[in-house]
């Protein structure tokens, strides 16, 4: 009985494998491949926006497409992920985040037939220069505009208290999302009529992406203090800082999180039934788009090849989702409003620290 | 006669080995039946057979002349038949009657457990068979010998009416041996029926009716024991003569070789163990130490070989104070040691054999050089052990220690220890456990090693071996020497009293 | 046929032979193991092991990444294996790899610009090497005086020193570009040598791995020829035995562990200053080296030689995965599951050596038994 049981689950099992598997045919004369940066591809983050993008397009091009996971973080074991897919026939090669730079620098040299797109960051020698080959695009994004949109977002919604700010490590482009988190914050008390303050404690960079347990605590000491919202560009961190927030949500408390990179609303739901959130709005980063746009340029024999790009509001490569539950109609409207503004170049955000806090 | 229990051509094998071949043995109501044969010939085998902890593989059970079936021991238990383990199974903190009916606990409205009655009915059993038990006191707190007779309460609490005694004189001093015998005969006066399975022949003698003689797991056969010497007996089980005196010339003590005054030793337990205690041991004498087990031997072996360290007092090799060398040092002053548990400390059972021949020496040339071992040197080293102790091992020195048996292994460890041609032979235990062939063997060495003139501190809790062995004898109780004595100038009753506390000249 | 016998004066004939069968028993299991698993997700085990295979020796880069990926793990299982022979339990492997490693990273961006290469690679190496050791040397003496279970205490130590690289690197070695990891060490610093690298080009196959092997000739005759070895195996396999005969045992533990820590630190040198050129702190796990360490030590049988084979294996299945993955569209995530299975399979499996062992004894005495009753009959 049990035996049949199995088998039969296995079968099942086998069948529907099998037939995912059969959906990827090949069309094109291209194979896309992407590496990943620590963590998976369902990172709600990075990982998993690069993937999307790359599945979008090689699904619309009927592409091949496959991912690896390195065996660690070393150089060498990026570079080995790299000659695997190279190897395999995958010469279209995806690199999310900043860590890739010095194997994407060795691998653009190495396998010259090959393209390769780095996302934030550009390839770098042993020196520290930059040195982007014709057959690799650099991209960048302008984290400090989709924080500023975020901030300015906030701040109408809620109009006055307190906001505080969680980053994973002290890298460029977190700290890019904070100084525009607090700048769009600033914009909007000074222009928008709101009274948010942000205290200087409670601007924290808790020193990695993984740790979800220190991400609560942190989450729930701000909150203790009087902070309502959190802006967290953390990783796993933040997911730590979700839970908090569901948890006091549950018990009838204000707690608000600001998602990062991708629209986090769905994981901040707390009320499954009337489709309630803890997270007021997210600060996006068209990462899905650029790998997507990457594929589609090639196909059409257009790969910027050698080029850094950046994505930025006037490109639609940052903002916040286009649909905000949690947002009022005004409030979406005011940033509508900051949007324009952005893109005519009339409002400009810094993208270094200046006088902000951290 | 009716026969109580009857085993027919009971067969029983474990890996490598057939422990018992064609076993038949029958137990006579009223009967005490010994059960004879060296370590391994399959008489522990055969006893728990029937008190079904094995299955045979062959042979038919007859109790009372009915075939059973006895697969596990509650239903030995229900069929009569009890057993007195050679390791008590028994709780510390539990008392008298606890221990008795565990799980046979009586129960009253269902739930609480009646032990009021239990003990009532325990202290009638105990009068009745005068084994002079309190049934509320703690086993923790009484001697070993009553311990055993908690044991023998439990299998007449639980009606057994053939007992089975395992070596039940292992643990005993002789004068606690004699009331066990007492025991034994009240036990078949009020009908009961015994095996008793020993590899001592006088006790069998003393108490037995007919004896069952196994050797590798065959019956020799079985003789009426009024009718039988022991040499008989003793043939019967090893398989060839055997002689039991062991010949030796008045020994001719020389200098002192050994002096230990004052010496206080903490036991294991953080108490003291040995208290106050002198003893000297000349050259060309084997000075026997007599005692119940636990009243500070492995104490004063540990203090005297460097394995435990001293409270006070002074231990002399040759006139000079050894007290604070450690255990290597002493080896190298003159100190060999025939440990008592031979798989704990005598040898490292994974290593070969010529490798545990150099265990103290390896260190040394020509063993090693510069800290690299010479193996052809360590061979031909083993090989000349191997060859003088007459060590048996399937690959020779090449053999695992692990492999060997029992009184090859013995055989090893005596020849390495003589080998170091010691001053002084510390020797504990050094036939525990081994066959009569053996026995004769070791003991022949050790009475060589004091003709040489070598002082041999001998340890034993076999009372026999230290009477026969030593020259001179000192008894200890409670971790003080009690007693030292002459060994033709004393007996068995004598020592046999000191080993329990009372000083040559009191009066019990 | 007349038995051979080695210098130790063993006889070879059946020991190592049936040790050797029993592991290769082992990977067999491990590999039907992961076979069963890829057949559970709808994957052709043949295919699926042939480019594994493939991807671990199809050219010069991937057998260079083979033996690079092993390196360390020579050295992990090594340290295991040793400490195992004495008796002791090292789960240590992964923080005495990062001390050692963190030593060799600090000390090559210290000195690099200062020392000639050979005076450089010298005092990194053994800068990593006294690290490692003096790491598990807190946990021998916290063994040998104060009865410490070296499991509890080297585990622990693994944590500390995770903490203790995290620290250490950022806040005196960070890159001022990238917060979470080390300053990269100049190639005069590092155990990559262009000759090698040009031997197998592509592959960070670096010195690390004649350094590894050397440690390996070293350790073996230290456990079989030497005094010391006899001292330590005698207290690994019988401690009680060992103190009778007068041998300093707490001597011994620590020695050992220290011995152990050594092997470990080493592998730190040769994974971040020969494999990688840096430290990352961006990880929140221990390095793997540690625990596949004991693996390759079990699948070894804890004997050198042993060590060198199981390490080269996993090393070649580390290797050969992503080749794998990227041909087969495996997902990573199920490569690393079938990785493990067959790892840790094959590392259990040594296991039940003893109930085989156990069995074919019995097998063998019933066989005997029978013949003997048929004699009779």
């Amino acid at each position: 009985m049990t035996l049949r049981r199995t088998l039969l689950t296995l079968l099942i099992l086998l069948v529907s494998v099998s037939t995912l598997v059969a959906c990827s045919g090949t069309s094109a004369n291209f194979k896309v491949g992407m590496v990943t940066d620590s963590g998976t591809i369902d990172d709600k983050s990075f990982n998993q926006g690069t993937w999307e993008g790359v599945v979008q397009a090689a699904t619309e091009l009927k592409i091949d497409k496959n991912y690896l996971k390195p065996a660690g973080t070393t150089e060498a074991d990026y570079l080995a992920s790299i000659g695997n897919l190279y190897d395999a026939g995958f010469k279209f090669i995806v690199c999310p985040g900043y860590k890739f730079s010095s194997a994407i620098y060795k691998a653009q040299t190495q396998y010259k037939d090959a393209k390769f797109v780095l996302i934030d960051a550009q390839p770098t020698d042993a020196d520290g220069n930059a040195v982007v080959a014709t057959n690799t695009v650099a991209i960048f994004f302008a984290e400090h505009q989709s924080g500023f949109l975020a901030g300015v977002a906030s701040a109408v919604e809620l109009k006055t208290g307190e906001f505080g700010f969680i980053g994973g490590m002290e890298i460029p482009a977190v700290q890019r999302y904070n100084w525009g988190f607090q700048q769009g914050v600033a914009y909007a008390n000074a222009n928008l009529g709101t009274t948010i303050t942000i205290k200087a404690e409670n601007v924290i960079y808790q020193g990695t992406f993984s740790d979800v347990a220190g991400g609560q605590q942190l989450a729930a000491t701000m909150f203790d203090k009087g902070v309502t919202a959190i802006f967290c560009a953390a990783g796993g961190v933040g997911v730590g800082a979700i839970n908090e927030a569901k948890t006091r949500a549950t018990q009838g408390k204000t707690a608000w999180i600001i998602g990062v990179d991708v629209d986090q609303f769905a994981d901040g739901i707390y009320d499954t039934t009337n489709n309630k959130s803890i997270v007021l709005t997210s600060a996006l980063k068209g990462i899905k788009t650029a790998a997507y746009d990457m594929i589609i340029d090639q196909k059409d024999g257009k790969f910027p090849g050698g080029q850094t790009l950046t994505f930025d509001a006037s490109n639609d490569g940052v903002g916040i989702p286009a649909t905000n539950p949690n947002l009022s109609a005004a409030t979406t409207t005011a940033v509508a409003g900051v949007l324009a503004k952005l893109k005519a170049g009339t409002i400009t955000v810094a993208s270094t620290q200046g006088d902000l806090i951290k | 006669m009716e026969n109580i229990v009857e085993m027919r051509n009971i067969r029983k094998e474990f890996p490598g080995i057939v422990a018992n071949d064609n076993v038949s043995i029958e137990l006579r109501k009223g009967e005490v039946h010994a059960l004879l044969g060296e370590n391994g010939a399959g008489k522990s085998t055969l006893m728990s057979i029937l008190f079904g902890l094995y299955q045979p593989e062959q042979g038919e059970i007859f109790i009372r002349g009915k075939k059973v079936r006895i697969t596990d021991p509650n239903v030995a238990n229900e069929l009569g038949i009890g057993m007195v383990h050679q390791h008590f199974k028994l709780v510390h903190n539990f008392t008298v009657t606890q221990n008795i009916i565990l799980g046979r606990e009586s129960k009253r409205f269902g739930f609480v457990v009646d032990e009021k009655s239990a003990s009532r009915r325990i202290r009638a059993l105990s009068e009745r068979y005068a084994l002079n038990v309190n049934p509320d006191a703690k086993i923790e707190d009484i001697s070993v010998g009553m311990q055993q007779r908690v044991e023998i309460l439990k299998m007449l609490y639980r009606d057994a009416e053939a007992l089975i005694f395992d070596e039940p004189t292992s643990v005993l001093t002789p004068q606690e041996i004699h009331e066990l015998m007492k025991i034994m005969r009240n036990l078949i006066d009020e009908g009961k029926s015994i095996i008793l399975i020993t590899h001592k022949l006088r006790e069998i003698k003393e108490i037995a009716d007919r004896c069952t003689v196994l050797r590798r797991g065959r019956v020799i056969g079985t003789v009426d024991v009024a009718s039988t010497t022991e040499a008989r007996m003793a043939e019967m089980m090893v398989g060839r003569e055997v002689s039991f005196k062991v010949d030796k010339k008045p020994a001719v003590p020389g200098d002192v070789v050994l002096k230990i005054e004052g010496l206080n030793v903490l036991s294991a337990r953080k108490v003291l163990g040995l208290t106050d205690f002198s003893l000297e041991v000349r050259a060309g004498e084997i000075v026997g130490v007599a005692g119940v087990d636990g009243n500070g031997q492995s104490e004063l072996v540990e203090a005297v070989t460097g394995m435990r360290s001293v409270e006070s007092g002074t231990i002399r090799l040759r006139g000079r104070d050894i007290t604070k060398q450690g255990v290597r040092e002493r080896i190298r002053e003159g100190i060999a040691h025939i440990p008592e548990d031979r798989h704990k400390h005598g040898l490292v059972l994974d290593y070969t054999v010529q490798e545990n021949m150099i265990l103290e020496t390896y260190d040394q040339k020509p063993f090693s050089n510069h800290g690299l071992l010479d193996f052809p040197e360590i061979r031909k080293y083993a090989e000349c052990i191997v060859e003088a102790f007459d060590v048996r091992a399937g690959e020779g020195v090449d053999s695992l220690a692990r492999s060997l048996s029992g009184g090859n292994q013995q055989k090893a460890i005596v020849g390495r220890e003589i080998e170091l041609d010691p001053d002084l032979l510390v020797a504990v235990q050094p036939t525990r456990g081994l066959d009569v062939g053996a026995i004769e063997y070791i003991h022949k060495r050790l009475v060589e090693q004091r003709d040489s003139g070598k002082a041999v501190l001998l340890v034993s809790l076999e009372l026999d071996e230290i009477l026969n062995l030593s020259d001179r004898i000192v008894v200890v109780s409670h971790g003080a020497l009690i007693g030292d004595v002459q060994a033709d100038e004393t007996d068995e009753n004598e020592v046999g009293l000191m080993m329990t506390g009372i000083r040559k000249g009191e009066s019990a | 046929m007349t038995p051979k016998v080695d210098p130790a004066g063993r006889t070879r004939r059946w020991t190592i032979p049936k040790k050797y069968v029993n592991s290769l028993f082992a990977v067999l299991l491990g590999l039907i193991a992961g076979a069963f698993f890829m057949l559970a997700i709808g994957r052709n085990p043949f295919v699926g092991y042939f480019y594994l295979f493939k991807g671990g020796v199809m050219n010069l880069k991937y057998i260079g990444q083979t033996l690079a990926t092993s390196t360390p793990l020579i050295l992990t299982g090594l340290s295991v294996a040793f400490a195992f022979r004495t008796g002791l339990f090292n789960i240590g492997a992964a923080g005495q790899m990062l001390m050692g490693g963190l030593t060799a990273i600090g000390l090559a961006l210290t000195f690099e610009h200062m020392l000639p290469r050979g005076i450089l690679l010298a005092v990194i190496v053994l800068g990593s090497i006294v690290a490692g050791g003096l790491w598990a040397l807190i946990a021998g003496v916290l063994k040998a005086r104060f009865n410490v279970n070296e499991v509890v205490a080297t585990i622990m130590l693994n944590w500390i020193a995770f903490w203790t690289v995290k620290y250490g690197v950022y806040a005196f070695f960070r890159d001022p570009q990238q917060e979470t990891q080390s300053k990269a060490i100049d190639a005069v610093a590092s155990l990559k040598a262009p000759w090698l690298t040009s031997l197998f080009p592509g592959s960070y196959i670096n010195l690390g791995l004649f350094l590894s092997l050397i440690a390996l000739v070293i350790i073996a005759l230290v456990l079989d020829k030497t005094t010391l070895g006899y001292e330590l195996k005698a207290v690994g396999f019988n401690r009680s035995a060992a103190e009778y005969a007068g041998i300093k045992v707490n001597r011994g533990v620590i020695l050992s562990m220290t011995i152990a820590g050594m092997l470990a630190g080493l592998a730190g040198a040769t994974y971040w200053t020969g494999y990688s050129s840096n430290m990352q702190i961006d990880t929140s796990s221990l390095p793997s080296q540690g625990l596949d360490g004991i693996a390759v030590a079990l699948l070894g049988t804890n004997s050198p030689v042993g060590v060198l084979f199981a390490a080269v294996f996993f090393g070649m299945l580390q290797s050969g995965k992503g080749f794998m993955t990227a041909v087969t569209g495996i997902p990573p995530e199920i490569a690393d599951t079938i990785i493990a299975t067959v790892i840790y399979f094959a590392a259990a499996a040594v296991l039940i050596e003893r109930v085989l062992d156990a069995w074919r004894k019995r097998r063998a005495s019933k066989a005997l038994a029978a013949t003997k009753k048929g004699g009779e009959e």
